[in-house]
């Protein structure tokens, strides 16, 4: 193998002239063409709480009613952020899908930079009705009164226990923990000492931590922020960190990759976890388990989970389609084959009334938890987490930071630093 | 009236063409050349040049990649905030303990097994086989599969550690142990590259060399420093090139065992930055800047090295 000076020569003339082209070149918007597609409706799925085959069922049956418009799923992904991610590839490459499911730490960045298209006057052109969503729910996709996506794999966090770990401890098999401080004060050290188990598994910063914890620090008059106002630097929000680190070093919470896996195999009596892991759990769990509120003063937790939305880059044909579709994969009968498959919450109001909803939620009383945890003790996210790009990863980051034993303050402090910058950098400019 | 020719040495003077007919000969030649070359060319344009200056100029830029709006030029000031952010540097110093630890880990391993296996043993063959097959398995399939490895609550390492009363370490928590398990993936799945390089090149030795040094009763270790490894040279040359810029690249095996974490940033490398900064924060200019000074860095090292080699040539 043989450099000559010649070549180093050329290589370094390249890179001199690739950054003389740069300032005379144009970047970085998408393609304004609209994208007619192949004919065939692409919904871009991770299929949340394993809904793969209930997702492929809703979509044979979509097929069979609309044989002119068929719809194909794909995958887009083993989470929410790596369908966002292909999306982001696909807007500044093309071959955009005509459905996707939009987090919601995603779709805010989505519609903030139009890459998502409003529906409003999509479901007006269109006659579809959405009185009967979950207002709360449909609200959350809201941005300058236009809305960017519907519900559909809605969720929030429960507390799940095994029954013979509380009766062994002599705790109450029907509510949980009512405060963090009971919870702390009696529930941790009594499943501790009657099980030899943490009371409580909890996953990481890398798996949403900071989706699960965002009630404790309100519960604590803390917050990650009041709107764009940051409050990690607040007195509340570093006592609530503290919490959370003092817990872990009693022993009564463990932090995992996997905390549904560790439950599931009987390594903790309790499981922070989304409502949507509850499908899932009722197959693997080494027992019976009950589910309960997370603690409060209420609100002591928020909501999560996906919606639906529609790129901004697709032809008026597609969207016209794409609403449809929507509209039928969220209609009531649907919502409820799909809620009662994954245990993700009814996203239609009506879903509740039909008589087989109510059958199996009397049938399914760790499903009515979520649905009443909704009205009672939930409130809408901070925008720390879903608004700013990357700031739920950020979040997550310095909550592990706070776990493996660093300083609440300092590395509150630099968390802070570092989500002003982009708030200041991408969106404050562009509000 | 012709030269007299020595009997014998008829031929030994070269043919001399007409020389039009030589020049239709080498226009020929040349046009059978740019035919097989040109297509190349134009792939590695199309396919590798062409996105490496889109790359550098997006570099320059403020670029949200999911915006319509059009991106803003920003000068340096991606490279800027890359320099001063510490972040920056701790995740170059892993990139650089991990480079180091997997270059070196599946060189010396490579080439120990391939010692092992150029004897004569029964079933050397399937072993090698068995010893290979990881290199041709996807990363991310291996990234699963090693989960079941080192989970602390239910995989392998546990289960051994626990049978003699140890406490697994927490892989997925610990900064120190999940690069530790990233690396050491790594060079599971990379062993077998190095392995069957390294074996090639020991079937080729000389063998008069070796038959020499048992003749002088060579020490085992001194042959094998003093004759076995300077004539490996250009295979470990060879290799430490190829295995330090496909290292530079992991992606795979740790978007899947850890994605970047734990504490956000403890098993990201410079390429995983790249992807974090371009797909999950949306910003594909300062994703471009980073991948930029990545490139630079591995055309210095590679220089460098083809330098230090020509040297001892």
């Amino acid at each position: 193998m043989n450099i000559s000076r010649r070549c180093i020569l050329s290589l370094a003339g390249l890179t001199i002239s690739t950054a003389a082209l740069s300032a005379c070149a144009g970047t970085g918007s998408s393609s304004s063409s609209e994208d007619k597609g192949n004919g065939t409706l692409q919904f871009w799925s991770n299929h949340p709480g394993s809904s793969r085959d209930i997702e492929q069922k809703l979509i044979d049956k979509w097929n069979k009613d609309n044989p002119d418009t068929p719809a194909q799923l794909i995958d887009g992904g083993a989470n929410y952020e790596e369908l966002g991610q292909k999306f982001n590839a696909a807007l500044s490459g093309g071959d955009l899908p005509d459905v996707i499911v939009a987090s919601d730490v995603t779709w805010f960045n989505f519609a903030f930079t139009e890459a998502t298209t409003p529906l409003d006057d999509l479901w007006k052109d269109n006659n579809i009705d959405t009185s009967t969503y979950v207002k709360t729910l449909l609200e959350d996709y809201k941005y300058e009164d236009k809305h960017y996506g519907v519900p559909y794999s809605r969720s929030t966090p429960l507390m799940y226990w095994y029954v013979e770990d509380l009766k062994k401890a002599g705790l109450p098999t029907d509510r949980g923990p009512e405060t963090w401080d009971e919870f702390l004060n009696e529930w941790g050290p009594k499943l501790k000492e009657a099980t030899g188990k943490p009371a409580l598994a909890v996953a990481d910063g890398s798996n949403y931590l900071d989706w699960y914890f965002e009630g404790a620090f309100w519960t604590f008059g803390g917050a990650y922020s009041d709107e764009w106002d940051l409050k990690f630097t607040d007195p509340k929000t570093i006592e609530a960190g503290k919490f959370l680190q003092k817990i872990v070093d009693e022993g009564f919470v463990k932090v995992v990759k996997d905390s549904a896996n560790e439950f599931g195999i009987g390594n903790t009596a309790g499981l922070l976890e989304s409502t949507g892991s509850l499908g899932g759990l009722k197959e693997s769990a080494k027992g019976d388990f009950v589910t309960s509120y997370l603690p409060g003063p209420k609100p002591g937790t928020t909501t999560g989970g996906a919606g639906l939305a529609i790129p901004a880059g697709i032809s008026d044909e597609r969207k016209k389609v794409a609403v449809k579709f929507i509209d039928f994969i969220t209609n009531t009968e649907n919502t409820i084959t799909f809620t009662q498959e994954t245990g993700y919450m009814p996203v239609r109001t009506d879903a509740a009334d039909n008589p087989e909803q109510k059958k199996y939620m009397k049938e399914n009383p760790n499903a009515t938890t979520a649905i009443k945890q909704l009205e009672e003790n939930t409130k809408s996210q901070d925008y720390a987490r879903v608004f700013v790009n990357g700031g739920g990863q950020k979040i997550g980051g310095a909550l592990d930071k706070i776990v493996a034993g660093q300083d609440v303050e300092e590395t509150f402090k630099a968390l802070q630093e570092d989500l002003q910058k982009v708030i200041d950098r991408d969106i404050k400019p562009n509000l | 009236m012709t030269a007299p020719t020595i009997p014998g040495l008829e031929n030994s003077q070269p043919l001399r063409e007409p020389p039009q007919r030589k020049a239709k000969k080498s226009l020929k030649r040349l046009f059978l050349a740019a035919i097989l070359v040109i297509p190349n060319i134009i792939l590695l344009i199309v396919f590798t040049y062409r996105p490496l200056i889109d790359n550098i100029r997006l570099s320059f830029y403020n670029w949200n990649i999911s915006s319509t709006r059009a991106a803003k030029f920003i000068g340096f000031d991606n490279y800027i905030e890359w320099a001063t952010d510490p972040t920056s540097w701790a995740i170059v110093w892993q990139t650089i303990i991990f480079t180091f630890v997997a270059v070196a880990g599946s060189m010396v391993l490579g080439l120990g097994l391939a010692l092992l296996l150029d004897r004569n043993l029964k079933g050397r063959n399937l072993v090698r086989s068995l010893v290979f097959a990881p290199y041709v398995i996807s990363g991310a399939a291996i990234g699963v599969a090693f989960q079941f490895v080192f989970d602390p609550g239910y995989g392998l390492i546990q289960d051994l550690l626990g049978r003699i009363g140890i406490e697994s370490p927490q892989f997925y928590t610990d900064p120190h142990w999940a690069l530790f398990m990233i690396t050491a993936t790594y060079v599971w799945k990379n062993l077998g590259y190095t392995f069957v390089i390294y074996l090639a090149a020991l079937q080729g030795l000389r063998k008069d060399l070796d038959e020499a040094a048992e003749i002088d009763r060579t020490p085992r270790a001194r042959k094998f420093f003093r004759v076995t490894l300077p004539q490996l040279r250009p295979t470990t040359f060879f290799l430490s090139i190829t295995v330090l810029l496909n290292s530079f690249q992991v992606f795979d095996i740790i978007n899947v065992m850890t994605g970047g974490g734990p504490l956000e940033t403890s098993t990201t490398t410079m390429v995983y930055q790249v992807y974090q900064e371009t797909f999950v924060n949306s910003r594909a200019g300062y994703g471009a800047a980073v991948a930029t000074i990545m490139f630079l860095a591995v055309l210095v090292i590679t220089v460098v090295q083809v330098r230090m080699q020509d040297k001892e040539q």
